[in-house]
């Protein structure tokens, strides 16, 4: 396959595709449709198109990372222009906040502290100026703290409470799948599988309040909310995890299933192995295939703050800022959050090419490794 | 495998800055109570969000106004029983012409980083505010000062800007107009002080809690951005004895249903804005505190757009409005329904509340509605009404409001009309272009005056977007504005209410409230119509 444009165009999909995932739709994002389908459609697109890139540089890495790491750059540069411009596009003011009248003295300052002055073109390459020395410039609407710090600040929260909900997320679903799936059409295959079929249903904003009114004010077991110890990081940690932790399982399930199937698992039998060794060893690794596809995106999302689950458990996170600052035209937050979150999202996936390459075998024999 | 776990490891590495980053959170700060037989004054109150600003030249929403009210000190302050009263200033003196304010500070004040406060800080503050590269949030609550708004706007200079320091003690203030409201006026956030040296050491010294000097009760003693912010009790306030809460913790809980299960689980002290499905079984409880707001919603007509034209119309519009089923049972937060456009809460002379001085302006009355309609009609010769669109900015309680109306629309006065609304920003946009025919707005006073309220309906005024002007009306603010007598002062603008209520460019729907839950541990809390909860007084009579 020749690399043409077609991953670049995949990519430019793909984002804004993400990006809707973004607002937290799970139920819409992960709808057993057409709308996943066409998501793994971008991703095997877009999976072709890096490994020909990988293959045309053979065995050198140095040339794949250079190549990826322009692929990167151009992919932000994409996202940067694409949202700037239909960011102007939005009717409505970062200062018109009320309806109050400023003076035009005033609102002329405040315009030009901003360089909202400027031509729009000009506002652009001053800001392209800015991000190649990484700074994300000022926010219109907390006006002492720049976005540099909104980003340092809130990330931190935000990525503690996405690792623990995507370790949880991966170990309960590959556990729960594989469970199911050793247990084929039994009583805890329909457990397990009722299970998750409730997580995917039940959204965040409903699993949010319940786990609150149950397990915080009922039974009193954790906080209700805050962001002060490690207990208070429990219930968000769960509301945001069961909801993959639903999807891993059944993608594990059905991989799994897949895999018992093939000749060299009753090889493996045959041989006398334990079902455990089979599993780890023989299944599992042919079993997550499918599920790097959709831990990567997972990872970014989760990583970068949950504007719901966020909100229910008052946690300084990132997640208010990708609705909030489009609530309020604030600009350089908007662009500052997407290049933030593309950014984590491109290099996630890039991460996940290589667990691919170091997990499939099979991509390992072909490209000449050992 | 053994590959795959290192790259997984490369994976996590990606997190393991943001997971020591983290590691530093402190634990709560409530948790470190000591046994002792004095209660400890300590109190936890929820800031609904991160306050954007605590430099009060910029603050402009009411979260940053609820820290920044117990941070700062002007001239004058609340005191305990609601008034006005001298607060930096010993002593006040006012001009025979009504136009000088001449103002004595207390004697040896000091800002919280033992600077010594000085009228020089206050002239500092003020001028500022008016500067117009400083870009502040409401220079205009200044404009009553000789020379200010024309600095403000650029066609003066600093120099012709009557604020002067006499000395460290004196504050010399000349106004433009003698008005006897301008201790109302100073109440704004745009009168209180930052103190110099401070501000011109560092652009963004309020940013961190560090950096914010403050001279009045508190000071700031800890920020932890989206999180929770802590203010002390000051050390170098004039009247420290008379705090009698040491530390309040501002939690920031954005999620209503959420604060309300903490106050129930006892995390927070004080919640405001309560979740409107639980203010029902609330109510009847002690914790439960009902404030009205010196404010408004309403709906606003274009005065040039058809058929809002005639004035008759107009009012029919307003007679068609059941304003109790609406506030009873769409609204349902304790709202008031509106029988005037100045809310509830200023005190006239006569002792009297100045709404309740007079008779509600109208009633909900279908069979007038459907009269003055067809009034209207003959008037302008219309044999029916043009097509009318209703609009409104995109939020869930507006939205039931703008279908209850329609529906009251329909019911009583016969008149179908469309519903369109936008999200706020654009909204906004629209609404100031005067781009609608009938559109949802509320309105705040800025200081608690009726003329607050009313002033905004003048024909120059620039946040009128009625296109309505009524040159008597003009009249009679202009000169309820200088009116020294207060009572005559009320009197006229009782009249221009009057006008306003017969013309009807704006229909009042309901006056705004705030309702609280306040713990039964927690004592003297000030609320009132106006400002924030006012903690100072606060008292915590059990653990």
């Amino acid at each position: 396959m020749k690399p043409g444009n077609l991953g670049l165009i995949d990519l430019t999909v793909l984002i804004p595709a993400e990006l809707f995932c973004e607002m937290r739709r799970w139920e819409l994002c992960n709808h057993p449709s057409s709308f996943r389908r066409g998501v793994f459609y971008i991703f095997n697109s877009l999976y072709s198109y890096v490994f020909t890139l990988y293959y045309e540089g053979g065995n050198n890495v140095l040339l794949y990372a250079v190549k990826r790491g322009f692929l990167m750059i151009v992919t932000l540069w994409i996202i940067v222009t694409v949202t700037f411009v239909t960011m102007h596009l939005i009717p409505g003011d970062p200062f018109a906040s009320d309806a109050k009248m400023l003076p035009e003295e005033v609102v002329k300052n405040m315009r030009a502290e901003y360089n909202l002055d400027q031509p729009i073109t000009v506002q652009y390459l001053l800001y392209l100026k800015g991000l190649l020395q990484f700074d994300l410039g000022p926010s219109i609407q907390s006006k002492t703290r720049d976005v540099n710090t909104l980003i340092a600040e809130g990330f931190p929260a935000s990525a503690v409470l996405g690792l623990q909900s995507f370790i949880v997320a991966l170990a309960g679903g590959i556990t729960l799948g594989i469970v199911a799936a050793l247990y084929h059409n039994r009583t805890l295959d329909f457990l397990s599988m009722f299970a998750a079929i409730i997580g995917i249903s039940v959204p965040s904003f409903i699993l949010a309040p319940l786990l609150i009114k149950y397990l915080a004010v009922k039974w009193e077991l954790f906080p209700v909310a805050a962001w002060e110890s490690w207990e208070h990081s429990i219930l968000p940690t769960l509301a945001l995890a069961i909801g993959p932790l639903a999807i891993i399982a059944r993608f594990v399930r059905a991989s799994m299933l897949e895999v018992w199937q093939q000749e060299y698992i009753s090889t493996a039998q045959a041989k006398g192995l334990g079902t455990f060794s089979i599993v780890v060893r023989h299944g599992m690794r042919n079993a997550i295939l499918p599920v790097l596809t959709f831990i990567g995106p997972l990872f970014a999302n989760l990583m970068t703050g949950t504007f719901v689950v966020e909100k229910i458990f008052a946690i300084p996170g990132l997640g208010k800022y990708f609705v909030e600052s489009i609530f309020n035209r604030d600009y350089p937050v908007i662009l500052g959050t997407t290049v933030f979150y593309s950014f984590v999202l491109i290099f996630t996936l890039y991460m996940i090419d290589l667990l691919y390459r170091v997990i499939d075998p099979r991509i390992r024999l072909t490209s000449g490794g050992k | 495998m053994k590959k795959g776990l290192l790259a997984f490891a490369a994976l996590l590495a990606l997190a393991v800055p943001a997971l020591s980053a983290c590691g530093s959170d402190k634990p709560a700060a409530s948790s470190d109570q000591q046994t002792g037989t004095a209660v400890k004054q300590v109190m936890t109150a929820n800031l609904r969000g991160e306050p954007y600003t605590l430099d009060p030249a910029f603050a402009s929403d009411t979260t940053s106004y609820w820290v920044i009210d117990h941070l700062y000190e002007g001239l004058y302050r609340y005191s305990q029983n609601g008034d006005i009263s001298e607060g930096a200033a010993e002593k006040v003196e006012v001009s025979p012409d009504g136009k000088t304010y001449t103002f004595t500070l207390r004697p040896e004040m000091k800002w919280s980083n033992g600077d010594p406060l000085t009228a020089h800080d206050y002239e500092y503050s003020w001028k500022r505010v008016l500067n117009p590269q400083t870009a502040a949030y409401e220079p205009s609550a200044l404009y009553y000062i000789q020379g200010a708004e024309a600095y403000n706007t650029g066609k003066g200079s600093v120099e012709d800007v009557q604020i002067k320091a006499k000395d460290d003690r004196t504050l010399i203030v000349g106004l433009k107009d003698p008005i006897t409201y301008f201790p109302k006026i100073m109440m704004s956030r745009a009168y209180l002080p930052v103190n110099k040296k401070v501000v011109d050491a560092d652009k963004n010294w309020a940013a961190e809690a560090k950096g914010i000097v403050t001279n009045g009760p508190y000071t700031v003693e800890s920020w932890d951005h989206n999180s929770q912010l802590t203010i002390a009790k000051s050390q170098s306030y004039w009247e420290k004895e008379e705090v009698t809460m040491d530390t309040v913790h501002f939690k920031m809980v954005n999620e209503a249903t959420t604060y309300y299960q903490m106050f129930k689980t006892g995390a927070l002290d004080l919640i405001d804005s309560l979740p409107i499905d639980v203010i029902e079984q609330e109510k009847e409880k002690e914790e439960y505190k009902s404030f009205p707001d010196y404010s408004i919603y309403t709906y606003t007509f274009n005065v040039e757009e058809k058929p809002f034209t005639n004035a008759k119309i107009r009012q029919a519009f307003s007679y068609a409005i059941d304003r109790d089923i609406l506030t009873n049972n769409v609204t349902k937060g304790g709202q008031l329904p509106a029988y005037g456009y100045t809310p509830f809460g200023v005190k006239t002379p006569s002792g009297k509340d100045f709404r309740e001085e007079v008779a509600p302006y109208y009633q909900f009355d279908p069979n007038k509605a459907k009269q003055l309609l067809a009034e209207g009609l003959k008037e302008e010769g219309w044999t029916e009404l043009p097509p009318i669109t209703l609009k409104y900015s995109t939020a869930e309680n507006h939205k039931k409001i703008a279908e209850a109306l329609q529906e009251m629309f329909k019911q009583n006065l016969g008149v179908q009309v469309k519903l369109e609304n936008q999200e706020w920003k654009t909204y906004i946009d629209t609404f100031k272009q005067k781009n609608f025919q009938i559109a949802r707005m509320g309105w705040g006073g800025d200081y608690l005056d009726p003329l607050a309220m009313l002033e905004l309906y003048t024909g120059k005024s620039s946040r009128n977007f009625t296109n309505w002007a009524n040159p008597k009306f003009d009249e009679l603010i202009e000169k309820a504005k200088v009116e020294q007598n207060e009572e005559a002062h009320m009197k006229l603008l009782h009249d221009a209410e009057t006008i306003l209520m017969q013309d009807m460019p704006v229909i009042p729907v309901y006056f705004n409230n705030e309702n609280y839950l306040n713990s039964k541990k927690i004592d003297g809390i000030r609320f009132s119509v106006t400002g924030t909860p006012d903690l100072r007084w606060a008292k915590r009579v059990a653990e």
